[in-house]
């Protein structure tokens, strides 16, 4: 059984007890300064998944993705007039954390100002699947956008505040734009370390902000495409790390641009992401850039099934003392292909074949991934 | 003739008689959008219609329109994806999925013409469907038009 921290096990029991006693709290009228309208205003999912895999070499499966076997995440949003809870809880052999915890408010009709702990909106990938497996049609997301945990090397979880905003252009198309705000990374010896909301420790994290722009052509259409933009500033909190940097703050600026295009049968997802890492040593600054990204393919065929392939690449990504330090298993190209089948209601079965290559030499996997929703 | 013809033979009336007794009460009936007898709302086009039940914001006036999902049956639950949002259930799924994940509130989805009535009786801002033979006898809703036609 796994053994939950203390308040972690609270935390997840409260989301829980929201989840059960917030719609009737939803249903009830509102009282004489209320508008007299009456919404159930929360939903509680489930999404789960579980993952069979083989690798060779038979790599550390922590270094590849998030190839946990059994794992649950748990997200549930409330809503009443213009205020919203939402929460998300990831629960695994290797993890239990709470991912997300924000509370917003509607400041004006599509405009929601969100205070608490965010994935930040500059990853294209993470921003429309963030932990739901379910909703990604691979099995894997592209190594560039892996969470802190596993390796990942962009920031993605800031605690602080995050604005969402949507604009109509004209009767078609229409702008959505996002602005995040707060603490971001601190780097460690295991890699990047967000703030962690249920062990709050303070380790130097330092401001980061990360913003997102998307042009959407017709609004009821999924297509866009954006420009995505972030500055990091990471302290280097451990000693052994700062030694191998050479510095004991980083700071990673980070410019980028993607593309989501779905036709009929069709989607083409891309994104590409420039970074450029300062690292401050105090007496010595010195700097490395990067390039980073990839292209999906994506085509529905009959009987549910879809077919994907994905192509990922770098440019001097080998060479980074950045990336050797918080990814060393970094893949600096990857090709993978897979089939997914919808053969329930809310439930997939995947199976995807990948070959990578890091530094250390290359490696394939093949793995086979049931993801579901519930209820 | 051949046993697949003989097979096909016996299994054709009954199908019929089988599709015929699953056929809902409602089968030959309309498909018409509602709102609450007091409501503001006058008119909604497919496009409005379309936008709401993909999640996105529309209003009447200065008033948000809150959409709710009627679910009573299956020839509805089958017209709601043909007509009203075009896509098929599982696109139409992940999709709703998908916002729910960045933070979105999803149409609440009501398994009964009664709960729908109910809810849209407490709420001027709500929108839904039902049947028009349905929506005919309870004095609380108001017809705003037709969506769908056998």
């Amino acid at each position: 059984m796994i053994a939950l921290r203390p308040l972690a096990h609270r935390l997840a029991t409260l989301l829980l007890a929201c989840g059960a006693a917030v719609p009737a709290w939803a249903a009830e009228p509102e009282g004489d300064h209320g508008s007299g309208h009456v919404h159930p205003a929360t939903s509680l999912l489930f999404f789960a998944s579980a993952e069979a895999h083989r690798f060779k070499p038979g790599t550390p499966t922590r270094d590849v993705n998030e190839d946990v076997p059994l794992a649950a995440d748990i997200v549930l949003t409330v809503s009443r007039d213009r205020f919203r809870v939402f929460g998300e809880f990831l629960l695994s052999r290797e993890e239990h954390d709470l991912e997300r915890f924000q509370l917003g408010y509607e400041a004006a009709p599509d405009t929601m100002v969100w205070f608490g702990r965010f994935h930040q909106p500059a990853s294209a990938w993470n921003l429309e699947h963030h932990h739901g497996r379910y909703v990604q049609t691979a099995v894997t997301r592209p190594a560039t956008e892996l969470w802190e945990d596993e390796h990942g090397i962009l920031p993605q979880h800031l605690t602080g505040l995050l604005i969402e905003s949507a604009r109509t252009l004209d009767d078609e198309a229409g702008l959505r734009y996002s602005l995040g705000a707060g603490l971001g990374v601190a780097v460690g010896s295991d890699g990047l370390e967000p703030v962690d909301l249920l062990d709050l420790h303070h380790r130097g994290h330092r401001l980061s902000w990360t913003g997102r722009l998307a042009y959407v052509p017709q609004a009821v259409e999924p297509t866009q495409f954006g420009l995505i933009a972030a500055r990091h500033t990471m302290p280097v909190i451990d000693a052994r790390v700062a030694a191998a940097l050479g510095a004991d703050r980083l700071t990673q600026d980070m410019l980028g641009a993607f593309v989501d295009w779905r036709h009929e049968a069709w989607r083409v997802a891309a994104t590409v992401y420039g970074l450029r890492t300062t690292f401050d040593g105090g007496a010595s600054v010195r700097r490395e850039r990067l390039l980073v990204g990839y292209l999906q393919l994506e085509r529905q065929l009959p009987h549910g099934l879809t077919a994907f392939a994905r192509e990922e690449d770098s440019h001097r990504a080998r060479d980074s003392a950045y990336v050797a330090t918080v990814s060393p298993n970094f893949e600096t190209r990857r090709l993978s292909a897979g089939l997914r089948w919808d053969w329930l209601r809310r439930q997939a079965l995947t199976v995807e074949h990948g070959n990578g290559v890091t530094s250390r030499g290359r490696q394939s996997d093949v793995r086979l991934l049931w993801s579901a929703v519930f209820p | 003739m051949t046993l697949a013809a003989r097979l096909r033979r016996l299994v054709r009336p009954l199908l019929v008689l089988l599709l015929a007794q699953a056929a809902p009460a409602h089968a030959d009936e309309r498909l018409v959008l509602v709102v609450a007898a007091n409501s503001p709302i006058t008119a909604l086009s497919s496009k409005e219609l379309h936008k709401l039940y993909l999640g996105l914001t529309v209003t009447v006036g200065e008033r948000r329109v809150r959409p709710l999902r009627n679910d009573a049956d299956a020839l509805m639950h089958e017209v709601f994806f043909q007509s009203i949002v075009s896509m098929s259930e599982p696109v139409y799924d992940r999709r709703m999925l998908a916002q729910a994940l960045q933070q979105g509130v999803l149409p609440p989805l009501l398994s009964s013409t009664r709960a729908v009535f109910d809810h849209l009786a407490l709420d001027p801002d709500a929108v839904s469907f039902a049947w028009a033979t349905d929506a005919e006898k309870d004095s609380r809703v108001r017809v705003i038009r037709l969506l769908w036609r056998r």
